[in-house]
């Protein structure tokens, strides 16, 4: 565990500015060193592993051993060690692209608010051979300067000591900068000789006027005797490392009783992690696990969380050669929880129903950076404790001496506000009703969904700014009269197949507006608002006064829930309208609101009853305001003028859906069916309908029907799979997730 | 009556509201039956919220802060909370991205998911 530490380190130890938890590579260590091994077979895929990690039993006498090494050279032992799978793991980093590496490092600084004008000129500079010149506030200069250290990475070039203004680190601080440093050098300069490495972080240490003494005999055990009993001596009560389980057990009320010394352990406590690091840490991870209850697998969320945004970061990089790498095959496969490393788990049999508690709890905090392990470095000297006297013991323990070190009130109070023993009891609560069971494949799934949402958040982002995606391979450009054949398949209710001919179609002349407007009304039709309105957008441009268009948009914006969009588009099909334009005057354009346009749009339908798309709009407008009875009878009125109007029958329908008489529902879809029978949208909205109903089976199959005639029907497949939850249909779930069609069509026909 | 600055969740919460009053809505609310309260940013999470209170122990849907203490208590922007309560995305991923705070019981919390919520049916 004290590879973690040293990995990421405390609050205090991270540039400033930022916490250790956004060093993913920090924070991804951390998770995989937190999460070892339990699933060994597992670790095998991580590219350049060689030796096997130890077995579960062995993993006591491998703690032993760690803890009766001298702390000065715990250091270089948890690195170099042959079975640690952290090593192993970075050495499989280090192994890949060292450029990528510090590159990663960059990236994630730079995530960050930019800490100054240099730090930004900086880190985009791959040259670092300039040495940026350093002032301003401490804690930007230590920045930029930790900074320029990291660049110097990239060619392997001798960092110089750079005279820096006074910064007023205080001996926590320095010792934190110490220990990292001399860490992290050692991964960016895998390559190069150990006396390279030292004078690097020398020189480093140096320009911040750290006493390097210390540093410059840790790496180096053995060598300086002298200075490494100096060390064990400075560090003894620090690190309770050398001592097993029960002897920390006892040095810890030792300590608690010595009245002369009673802050010693906290001091020294908040020496190692900093103070507010610590309960920031603590919040995070205290934060996540509510989120991992549902999930279940606190192990999962954190290792994926991190290797997320390791994967994020290496995909940044463009070469083809890294692109291939295993490495990132890896963190991908980790990032989508294809890949699990699970906890350091120490299980014995003989566990009771308290030690089961008591492991996974363990398990619980083991993964995130909390208190349990920062607690004591090597965790499972935690764990031992834990089932020695039990859980609840243990906290009162821990209380106890965390009023002792009262002189870090801060946490204490943190501490207390998180009703640690709520938590606890939740906790218990929780495993007792295997809460926890299989959910972790629900978790990944999820995960899944974030991924796919983040590769398409950019057409997301591109479409709801309403610009039109185009499909990549359309086998109608080049056709000779697109527009023809579009409006031909729309007849014949081939609606994903007329899209692709009008995509054609506007390629070709991109200021049509008719044919734009069939895109959108196909697209509406295949129940995808999103591209509708990016259509319907263009065929207003076109042609700003084309009422079918006006009212299109008006319709899809609705169906958003975006009232004023929606708004301002019924009111431009009033004020365009032949015979109500003179109603509407333009001024009122400019600040519209509802009550106004649908006075207007009364008065409208009082001077032509026997117009339907009054009605319609009217309708419309009542269900932006949703008087769904209103809106109900503005159709119904319209549908004995236009009795054969499909999509006026599911606007019926969607209106009574949504006022809940869906059973009237299903009836008026079924009717616009009956005239369209490939109308995607009338099948999707009988779906959403037998589900509102708790239906769930049939509006399955109502789903999988609208999805076999439009898979890009997002929603759809959203509420297909909120559906097969509810319906214990679980073992589709992968099915749906694949968007495996012919499975689901063959499971659900309707 | 509507306004320019309604929320889109106003819609969500208006459906759940008529929902509830289903006998599917009887039987969520009787399966959750818990009380919770969302605080919806329209713009910025934790600015200009507007509160309401889903009681699923008497299911019932109404603006405005739960009397007493809510189970748990969610906040969301107005985009994030449409996105989960449709569900397209994850309560789950909301909370990891930040999108979503909770106040209260984590047992209470654990059990809103999206498929508490009715589906809006389109025109």
């Amino acid at each position: 565990m004290a590879m973690r530490e040293l990995v990421t380190g405390g609050a205090a130890c991270a540039v400033p500015g930022s916490s250790s938890s956004s060093n993913p590579l920090g924070a991804l260590a951390n998770a995989l060193i937190g999460s070892s091994s339990k699933t060994q077979g597992r670790l095998n895929e991580i590219p350049a592993s060689t030796s096997t990690a130890s077995e579960g039993g062995q993993f006591y006498s491998e703690i032993d051993e760690h803890l009766r090494a001298l702390p000065g050279s715990k250091f270089d032992q948890q690195l170099l060690h042959p079975n640690a799978q952290g090593s192993e793991f970075l050495r499989g980093f280090r192994s890949t692209d060292q450029n990528a590496l510090a590159e990663a490092w960059n990236e994630v600084q730079l995530q960050r608010p930019p800490v100054s004008p240099q730090v930004d000129l900086y880190g985009r500079t791959s040259s670092p051979q300039t040495q940026p010149s350093f002032d301003g506030p401490p804690q930007r200069v230590l920045s930029s300067f930790l900074h320029s250290f990291v660049d110097s990475s990239h060619g392997g070039i001798p960092f110089l000591p750079t005279p820096l203004p006074l910064l007023g680190l205080s001996e926590g601080d320095k010792q934190c900068i110490r220990d990292r440093s001399s860490i992290m050098a050692r991964h960016f300069f895998a390559d190069k000789s150990e006396e390279f490495i030292n004078a690097q972080v020398n020189a480093l240490l140096l320009s911040l006027d750290i006493d390097n003494d210390v540093q410059g005999k840790r790496p180096l055990p053995g060598r300086f005797r002298e200075l490494e009993d100096y060390w064990n001596e400075s560090q003894g009560v620090l690190r309770h490392g050398p001592h097993a389980a029960d002897g920390w057990v006892a040095e810890f009320s030792q300590q608690r009783a010595e009245p002369s010394n009673p802050d010693a352990w906290a001091h020294s406590f908040e020496q190692q992690h900093g103070a507010n690091g610590w309960v920031s840490e603590f919040e995070q991870s205290q934060l996540a696990s509510v989120d991992q209850m549902r999930g279940g697998s606190i192990a999962s969320l954190a290792t994926m969380e991190q290797t997320r945004m390791l994967a994020h970061t290496l995909a940044q990089n463009d070469d083809p050669k890294f692109q291939n790498s295993k490495f990132l095959q890896f963190v991908s496969k980790m990032s989508r929880g294809e890949l699990i490393i699970d906890d350091n788990q120490v299980k014995p049999n003989t566990l009771s129903a308290t030690g089961n508690w008591a492991t996974e709890y363990q398990q619980q905090y083991n993964v995130t950076p909390m208190w349990a392990d920062e607690f004591a470095p090597p965790s499972s000297k935690l764990c031992v404790i834990q089932l020695a006297h039990g859980p609840d013991r243990w906290i009162n323990e821990f209380t106890t001496g965390k009023e002792q070190g009262s002189v870090n009130d801060q946490w204490v109070n943190e501490f207390s506000k998180l009703h640690m023993n709520d938590w606890v009891e939740e906790f218990g609560h929780q495993v007792g009703e295997g809460a926890l069971g299989d959910s972790s494949t629900d978790w990944a799934n999820a995960y899944d969904e974030f991924l796919n949402e983040q590769v398409s958040a950019k057409q997301q982002s591109d479409a709801s700014r309403g610009v039109y995606i185009f499909s990549d391979m359309n086998p109608y450009v080049g056709h000779p009269n697109p527009l023809k054949e579009g409006q031909e398949l729309f007849r014949k209710g081939l609606l994903s197949e007329a899209v692709l001919a009008l995509e054609a179609e506007v390629l070709k002349n991109p200021d049509n507006a008719e044919g734009w407007r069939l895109l959108g009304i196909a697209h509406a039709e295949n129940d995808d608002d999103q591209q509708a309105i990016a259509a319907m957008m263009r065929a207003h441009e076109a042609d700003p006064t084309n009422l079918e268009v006006l009212l299109a948009l008006g319709v899809s914006h609705t169906n958003e829930l975006e009232q004023a969009a929606a708004l301002k588009y019924l009111y431009g099909w009033l004020r365009y309208h032949p015979k109500f334009g003179t109603l509407a005057p333009p001024e009122l354009s400019d600040s519209l609101y509802y009550a106004d346009v649908a006075r207007l749009f009364n008065e409208a339908a009082q001077m032509s009853p026997e117009d339907a798309d009054v009605h319609i709009v009217l309708g419309v407008l009542y269900n932006l305001s949703r008087e769904y009875d209103k809106a109900i009878t503005s159709f119904q009125t319209a549908l004995k003028l236009k009795p054969n109007d499909y999509s006026l029958w599911n606007k019926l329908g969607a209106t009574q859906a949504n006022s809940v008489q869906s059973a009237d529902a299903i009836f008026a879809y079924q009717h616009a069916l009956d005239l369209k029978p490939n109308y995607v949208r009338a099948w999707a909205n009988m779906g959403i309908s037998y589900a509102n109903q708790g239906m769930y089976e049939e509006s399955i199959c109502y789903y999988v029907r609208a999805l076999a005639m439009n898979p890009k029907a997002d929603n759809a497949w959203q509420y297909l799979r909120i559906s097969l939850s509810c319906a214990s249909r679980s073992d589709m779930l992968e099915a749906c997730d694949s968007r495996n069609l012919d499975v689901l069509q063959k499971e659900f026909p309707l | 009556m509507a306004s320019n600055a309604e929320l889109k969740s106003d819609a969500i919460f208006d459906l759940m509201k008529h929902f509830l009053e289903t006998d599917e809505g009887k039987k969520v609310a009787k399966k959750v039956n818990l009380v919770y309260q969302f605080n919806i940013a329209p713009k910025k999470l934790g600015h200009d919220e507007v509160a309401y209170t889903v009681d699923l122990k008497n299911g019932e849907v109404k603006k405005g802060a739960v009397e007493g203490k809510p189970d748990a208590t969610f906040s969301f922007k107005d985009e994030d909370f449409v996105k989960v309560s449709m569900g397209k995305m994850n309560p789950q991923i909301a909370f990891m991205r930040g999108a979503m705070k909770i106040k209260g019981s984590l047992s209470a919390a654990q059990k809103f998911t999206p498929d508490i919520f009715p589906k809006p049916s389109k025109m």
